[in-house]
């Protein structure tokens, strides 16, 4: 019995789930919302409300609630961005770089993944927007054709910015869409009314012949292929914003990388807190299974002691460097008055990811909830602690000064939550939030796979390619 | 009525630039016109044919100049398509006049366009500030543009002050004052600040018309004491000081930069007496830091009341140590100088003694030097005495004649400014308090935030029957008068002044208005004065239709031999004269070499009252830029932050850190400061420029009514000092009151410029030693 | 059509000052000498600035929140307690240390490279010019720039900062900044234009002391010394041959290191064009 139960347990997926089955549960999942589904929908509301009613003040009356002041010019607006810039490379990493892997344990999970890297980026879009002195003219950022032939300026790493992110967009808005076309086609297929018609729309046709599948895989592949490096040049340009800069303890090679690996750590983080909500609210028990949850916990763990590495190789970088400024600063993360965010930031971020190496732990979803969470507020706090010791204290003494954020500012970064929530939440009804298709293939795989175990046992051959797969996903 | 025309008239006629000048600042189109349209018209009669003095007024209403150009001998009238040249769209052109913000009488320049003055600079031709000019005279364009600014008379119906127009006011004061009215000789009084050039003459023909002598002259800010010392032991009360001249300047407490006597005019010295190859060296003792003492090579703080043993002490070690020659000072001297041997007076003194021998050697090896002593040393009730002994160094270090000059006579005693101190304020109120007027006129004074509590100002003033302001803002004083009569900004306004303290060249700085009055409705002090003599004893002055035309006849008066080329004795008025003279801003007026009538006596310093209740001191300091609070309400300089402690829009207490641990008192708490005569609180801000025994709240915050930037920010100090003044003159002891601290508890963030106080190790402001300097750049 | 055009010329035109790292062939180079040894810290300069340059006043709230805009501010620094061995007293025994601190208008400027939108660009007289029409306010020229000497209007303060009749006294010669915007010291940029105006009209070249900068015209020891780098007879010029400050390099070779003369954090080679003169004290 108990051997039975870790046996059960211990596979990915149930490969014996029927596919009408499968079908049946993700629509199920889009359709009647019930009461708590609006109540959470009524809250992310309300709280895009308060971001949205601080943002109109502050257009009003000019950047000066915000208590940004003369060192301080930026703040949490542009940690917050880096925050949510760094939710965004999750999806990619799950759908992309695994795909390409052929990790087959991706497959029930990478589609809110992906959805919550596009909704993610949608919300970092607006700091940037939010924290110009002069929003109306945000525009200028682009090279639009100008008959006065002003242009911007290339240097500047906030027009790189502009640009890296644009195209991310894109690249993941077109790469969540494509991976949907399939699922798409078997929701036009069981739904009515208006989705009917969004549906009919949206599945561009696909009736599943050979020919639509084999390009569609080329497509899927390609894109995968075009996405990794655009996710992985976003966040080392929002880096390149710092480490461009002449300010000590922003002026750091390692910085890039420093990002990127955040930017995966909190992504997973995410992907973690999701996971287990969806599965809990949508009973996607089956598919999103503890040893998947499992997995994304390991990968979670290397990544953090990858940003731990970096973490402690930029300190040591500062302090044989023998720049001045830059020391103090790092003196001052410890010491200063922002010593509480940093000292808790590292252990959250360096400490608390070793408790993933317990697997009680790794099988626990409420508690791994509870850690996600953690984890994200800690690589927050992580962009913060980046940004604010820096410009309270760089190289020139008389303009010193440590700033707080005012209520303002706080308000249109708790409203940015609202906002990602909201689109959330509209997804998941709207669209399959787990890849049926996939979900089959994965299923159908791993019959084969028991399949060919038993043949190795009667003629042992060589290996089939499948094997590398099922040897991979580390069962 | 008459006023604004004769202003708007008379100054495009008169304040000039000459047509070359002229050219090289208009457009070339300018000059076009200029060409086309010449007319020779005389413009008198033009105005009586015209009746132009009604188009001036309503002109001037909408604050735009009128437009009646003119040249020397060529005058033309021309439509407002072609204006004059300070309305040019564009083109700005500069006017002479004189700074008005603080005595000292620096002349300026204003940059006029469009009609709206725009900027004060230092007008180059002063031999006074040559150009240069101090954040209190920059801020003269917001005094003159202040939004606050009484524009109407007022007058008080029960109880308040209401509108009331010109000629009601002037009947009221004719009733209370004029020829008609009953009252005596001798119940009338003049309480100002310093008056001087024909203002001043009109005001004493005033008061002699009115039959009364009481003219009170109130400065907070001003250098009686030590100019008493220098009347005694020199002869002269303002001998020139040539800090240029010296190798070393001792100061005691004498802030030459920011407020003593004339600071642009010592700046101006002070560069020269720091650069290279002999450079200067200055040392200054003060028990609070000053901005000069901020500059000085060797700081000591100095316990208060003790300035005077210390310059006895050093003269001590001069004598007995270094040997120097004392056989000119008399044995009286000596004897007092005897009793301050160098262990004595460190004892008094808290200044180490190596530190007092290093400064001997200093004085003996850099001669000549000049010892002056300000403020802090003179604000005691031995401050006379600490003066004398200061000056008694002058003359044993051999300082007289060399960095001590005694300067050219003044040729116009008349113009001489009428001058007074604080002695004047605690005169008033006795005299007040004894009920000796039955009315009195204020101008450029405020004694009711100048007065300490224990002088009951308010119940004073309110006792005298009939209290009339001239007044260009809303203070403390002008809120309590019955009749509130609006002045013109110095900006507007006509008049001669003559500085206390002259530049290098005597000189009568002429000031004349540099736009068009901002509101109808003000008038000119010299203008009201003509009227309240004409109004008191009408006949001698009443052919000068206004204080214009008194000026040009007083000026046709001058002294051929004055007036340089072109003027001529018996010529009534010469215009191109007066011209230059408006161009250049002064007049100056050579006058016969002063010299020196030296009396030595020995001077009987006390030292410091020990007084276990009231343990501190409290130095309620000046500082440039409120100055004595006159300029509380100019929002420049109140976001200007102060120079020592960098604290901004407020008051503060400076604590010396050992104190303030000792009171357990840290940055930003607030302290309650109790005096015998009533407390304060403020923010504390600790450094060590600061005696362990003083406490520092600077003067000039802590208006009750001052304007929109004022009103109601920081602590009045002057309010609550005790009622001590020097032993010989009578000043106030501003330095003397003796106060106790205590934490309140509460604190307040300082709202202040600059975070760190020291430069963390980063090449900021380097340092390197006079030695080094003269290594590098001595021979040059 | 002509758009294309114009994008292509521009793009070449833009491409060329990238590989020429912007402008070199300087017509004129405004530079600055502090006499730090005559300063007196006496904070006219300051207020001098706040008259010509329309600087908004911003009151005591909005100046604790760190938003004041002064243009040239005069900092002062107490000794360092305890550098250099010094022994601890209770008392100061000498006076403090002021320095005024404007735009140090560096030929290496970190301002101008990270502005998305170019507004903070290099003029051809080798100024930090700030173009406030075009700026957006991303505040990243004063994030980056070492001497924090960028004030950014964190609000509208025509209202609040000039009421009338104050307003009167605005200089037309300079915009009035409207919230949103970065500003700083201009060397007076205005004043440059009209002595150059004029000086065309003469048709002669610009002569030093043909203007000052309203700090320097209003100083009281005459501590600051502005002109034109470039011309040999300007006096600003022959101090910096005489203490032997360069442009052009981040470490000064001087044949007399000793000599005083030093430009503030050029070790990070943003190449300032004002030289400060060390400040002398007796010890």
């Amino acid at each position: 019995m108990m051997a039975e139960k870790t046996a059960q347990a211990a596979k990915d997926i149930d490969e014996t789930i029927a596919w009408a089955r499968i079908n049946a549960d993700v629509l199920r999942s889009m359709e009647n919302p019930r009461k708590g589904y609006w109540v959470a929908l009524a809250v992310c509301f309300a709280i895009f409300m308060v971001g949205v009613a601080a943002e109109v003040y502050q257009y009003d009356v000019g950047m000066g609630p915000s208590n940004l002041n003369n060192p301080h010019m930026w703040d949490l607006y542009i940690s917050t961005f880096i925050f949510w810039i760094g939710m965004s490379h999750s999806g990619t990493l799950l759908s992309a770089i695994l795909h390409i892997f052929h990790v087959d344990w991706r497959k029930p999970i990478y589609r809110f993944a992906e959805a919550m890297t596009t909704f993610s980026l949608l919300t970092a879009l607006l700091f940037p927007v939010i924290h110009l002195g002069r929003v109306w003219n945000m525009h200028w950022v682009f090279p639009y054709l100008s008959d006065r032939g002003i242009w911007p300026n290339f240097r500047s790493p906030l027009v790189w910015d502009a640009f890296a992110i644009a195209t991310y967009l894109t690249g993941s808005v077109l790469f969540l869409y494509t991976g949907m076309i399939p699922d798409l086609a078997i929701c036009r297929d069981n739904a009515t009314g208006w989705r009917k018609k969004l549906y009919t729309f949206l599945s561009v046709g696909w009736w599943g012949d050979d020919r639509q599948w084999r390009n569609f895989r080329k497509t899927y592949m390609i894109m995968a292929c075009f996405l990794i490096p655009l996710a992985v040049s976003v966040h080392s340009i929002v880096a390149a914003d710092f480490a461009m800069a002449i300010m000590p303890g922003w002026h750091v090679t390692s910085f890039p990388v420093y990002f990127v690996s955040g930017a995966l750590y909190s992504g997973c983080a995410g992907i973690i807190t999701l996971f287990v909500l969806l599965r809990y609210f949508f009973k996607f028990e089956q598919y999103m299974t503890i040893p998947i949850l499992e997995k994304l916990c390991k990968l979670t763990f290397a990544i953090a002691m990858v940003w731990t590495y970096l973490n402690l190789i930029e300190f040591a970088a500062v302090w044989y460097g023998h720049d001045v400024p830059a020391k103090e600063v790092l003196i001052a993360k410890f010491t200063g008055p922002y010593s509480p965010f940093f000292i808790s930031m590292l252990l959250i971020g360096m400490v608390l990811p070793f408790s993933l190496a317990f697997q009680k732990v790794r099988r626990n979803p409420p508690l791994l909830l509870a850690i996600s969470l953690l984890l994200n507020t800690g690589m927050w706090m992580e962009r913060y602690m980046i940004l604010a010791p820096t410009l309270s204290l760089s190289f020139h003494p008389y303009t010193w000064g440590v700033m707080w954020p005012s209520f303002v500012e706080i308000g249109i970064v708790f409203g940015s939550f609202g906002l990602f929530g909201l689109f959330f939440f509209a997804f998941v009804k709207v669209f399959p939030s787990v890849s049926m298709y996939e979900v089959k293939e994965m299923v159908y795989h791993r019959r084969r796979v028991v399949f060919d175990e038993a043949e190795e046992k009667l003629h042992p051959a060589t290996a089939p390619a499948t094997a590398s797969a099922s040897s991979e996903d580390g069962t | 009525m008459k006023q604004t025309m004769g202003h708007s008239i008379a100054w495009n006629v008169i304040s000039r630039i000459p047509s070359e000048d002229l050219k090289d600042r208009a457009s070339g189109a300018h000059n076009e016109w200029r060409e086309m349209s010449k007319k020779k018209f005389d413009r008198r009669e033009f105005l009586k044919a015209m009746g132009v003095s009604g188009v001036a007024v309503t002109v001037a209403g909408c604050d735009m100049p009128s437009f009646i150009a003119s040249q020397e001998g060529v005058e033309e009238v021309v439509s407002y398509l072609s204006p004059e040249e300070f309305v040019i769209p564009g083109v700005g052109v500069w006017y002479a006049s004189v700074c008005m913000q603080c005595p000292a009488g620096c002349g300026v320049r204003g940059r006029i366009r469009e009609g709206r003055l725009l900027k004060l600079e230092g007008n180059p031709e002063s031999s006074l500030n040559a150009g240069k000019l101090c954040q209190m005279g920059q801020a003269g364009l917001q005094n003159h543009y202040d939004p606050d600014r009484v524009t109407t008379p007022l007058a008080r119906k029960g109880g308040k002050l209401a509108e009331v127009t010109w000629e009601q006011a002037l009947t009221m004061i004719e009733e209370k004052t004029g020829a008609g009215s009953s009252i005596p000789k001798n119940r009338f009084a003049w309480f100002t600040g310093t008056v001087s050039g024909h203002q001043g003459v009109l005001m004493k023909s005033h008061l002699e018309a009115m039959g009364s002598t009481a003219h009170f002259v109130h400065e907070t800010i001003n250098n009686q004491v030590w100019r008493t010392v220098s009347k005694d032991m020199l002869g002269l009360e303002t001998p020139r000081l040539r800090f240029d001249k010296a190798k070393l300047v001792l100061s005691f407490g004498a802030d030459f930069l920011g407020t003593w006597m004339s600071p642009i005019h010592f700046s101006g010295q002070y560069a020269r007496f720091r650069s290279t190859p002999d450079r200067g060296m200055l040392i200054q003792a003060e028990p609070s830091m000053t901005l000069t003492g901020a500059n000085a090579d060797m700081w000591l703080a100095v316990r208060p009341e003790t300035e005077g043993a210390m310059a006895l002490g050093i003269a001590n070690i001069l004598i007995k140590k270094e040997k120097v020659d004392a056989s000119a000072l008399p044995e009286s001297v000596l004897d007092a100088i005897d009793g301050y041997d160098v262990t004595t007076t460190s004892r008094i003194t808290g200044i180490a003694g190596d530190r007092l021998i290093r400064i001997v050697r200093h004085l003996k090896d850099l001669s000549p030097s000049l010892i002056v002593a300000g403020a802090s040393a003179c604000g005691h009730v031995n401050g006379y005495q600490s003066a004398a002994a200061a000056m008694l160094l002058n003359f044993l270090l051999g300082n007289i004649g060399k960095t001590i000059e005694p300067g050219e006579n003044f040729s116009f005693p008349q113009l001489r400014p009428a001058e007074g101190g604080t002695r004047d304020l605690a005169r008033f109120a006795k005299a007040a308090g004894e009920q000796q007027f039955d009315a009195v006129f204020f101008y450029g004074a405020n004694p009711l935030f100048a007065a300490p509590a224990h002088m009951n100002m308010a119940e004073k003033l309110d006792a005298i029957p009939f209290k009339a302001a001239f007044s260009q803002f809303m203070d403390e004083t002008t809120a309590r008068a019955d009749l509130v009569l609006p002045v013109a900004s110095p900006m507007e306004d006509w008049g001669t002044h003559v500085p206390a303290y002259q530049g290098d060249r005597n000189a009568i700085v002429f000031q004349q208005p540099l736009m068009e009055p901002l509101y109808p409705g003000v008038r000119g002090l010299g203008d009201l004065l003509l009227g309240l003599v004409k109004m008191r004893n009408p006949g001698p002055l009443d052919d000068f239709e206004d204080y214009y035309a008194y000026l040009q006849n007083a000026f046709a008066a001058i002294p051929g031999a004055l007036k340089g080329e072109g003027g001529d004795e018996d010529a009534p008025f010469d215009k191109n004269l007066w011209n230059r003279v408006l161009q250049n801003g002064h007049l100056e007026v050579p006058g016969a070499k002063r010299s020196f009538d030296t009396k030595v006596f020995a001077p009987d310093v006390a030292g410091h009252r020990e007084n276990a209740d009231y343990p501190y001191y409290l130095a309620p300091t000046p500082r440039a830029g409120f100055y004595d609070g006159r300029h509380a309400n100019l929002s420049w300089l109140q976001e200007a932050p102060d120079q020592i402690t960098k604290i901004v829009w407020n008051s503060w207490a400076e604590i010396n850190p050992s104190t303030a641990a000792k009171l357990g008192v840290e940055q930003g708490d607030i302290v309650k400061i109790t005096a015998a005569g009533g407390s304060i609180e403020a923010t504390a801000y600790l450094h060590k420029g600061v005696h362990p025994d003083v406490v520092v709240v600077p003067m000039g915050q802590g208006h009750e009514e001052y304007g929109r930037y004022a009103t109601g920010i920081g602590v009045n100090p002057l309010k609550i000092l005790d009622p001590l003044s020097d032993g010989k003159t009578g000043e106030m002891a501003l330095y003397g009151t003796r106060v106790k601290l205590a934490r309140t508890g509460r604190s307040k963030k300082l709202v202040k410029a600059g975070d760190a106080e020291t430069q963390h190790g980063r090449k900021i402001v380097a340092t390197i030693t006079a030695d080094h300097l003269r290594r590098t750049e001595g021979e040059s | 059509m002509s758009l294309v055009r114009n994008f292509i010329e521009n793009w070449s035109r833009y491409a060329k000052s990238i590989d020429e790292g912007g402008f070199h062939e300087y017509k004129h180079m405004w530079g600055m000498v502090v006499d730090l040894d005559k300063c007196t810290g006496c904070n006219a300069c300051s207020v001098a600035c706040y008259a010509e340059n329309n600087i908004a006043v911003v009151g005591e709230d909005y100046f604790a929140h760190g938003q004041a805009m002064h243009w040239m501010r005069v900092e002062r620094y107490w000794d360092e307690p305890d550098i250099g061995g010094k022994r601890i007293t209770e008392t100061q025994e000498h006076g403090a240390s002021f320095i005024p601190m404007m735009c140090q208008q560096c030929n290496a400027a970190p301002c101008e490279p990270v502005c998305p939108v170019s507004a903070a660009y290099h003029t051809p007289d080798g100024l930090n010019g700030q173009v406030y029409n075009r700026c957006i306010g991303s505040r990243y020229c004063e994030v980056n720039c070492p001497y924090r000497m960028r004030y950014f209007n964190f609000y509208s303060y025509y209202e609040t900062s000039w009421p009338s009749p104050l307003n009167m006294q605005l200089n037309p010669d300079i915009t009035v900044r409207d919230k949103g915007v970065m500003e700083k010291c201009t060397f007076c940029i205005h004043r440059i234009k009209a002595a150059k105006d004029k000086a065309n009209k003469e048709n002669r070249k610009l002569a030093d002391g043909d203007f000052q900068t309203a700090c320097q015209q209003t100083c009281p020891t005459s501590a600051i010394v502005f002109g034109d780098l470039l011309d040999h007879d300007s006096e600003v010029h022959q101090l910096w041959h005489k203490y032997q400050t360069k442009l052009g390099t981040p470490r000064q070779e001087k044949e007399n290191p000793e000599l005083r003369g030093y430009r503030i954090y050029e070790h990070i080679n943003t190449e300032p064009c004002v030289t400060y003169l060390e400040r002398v004290r007796e010890v």
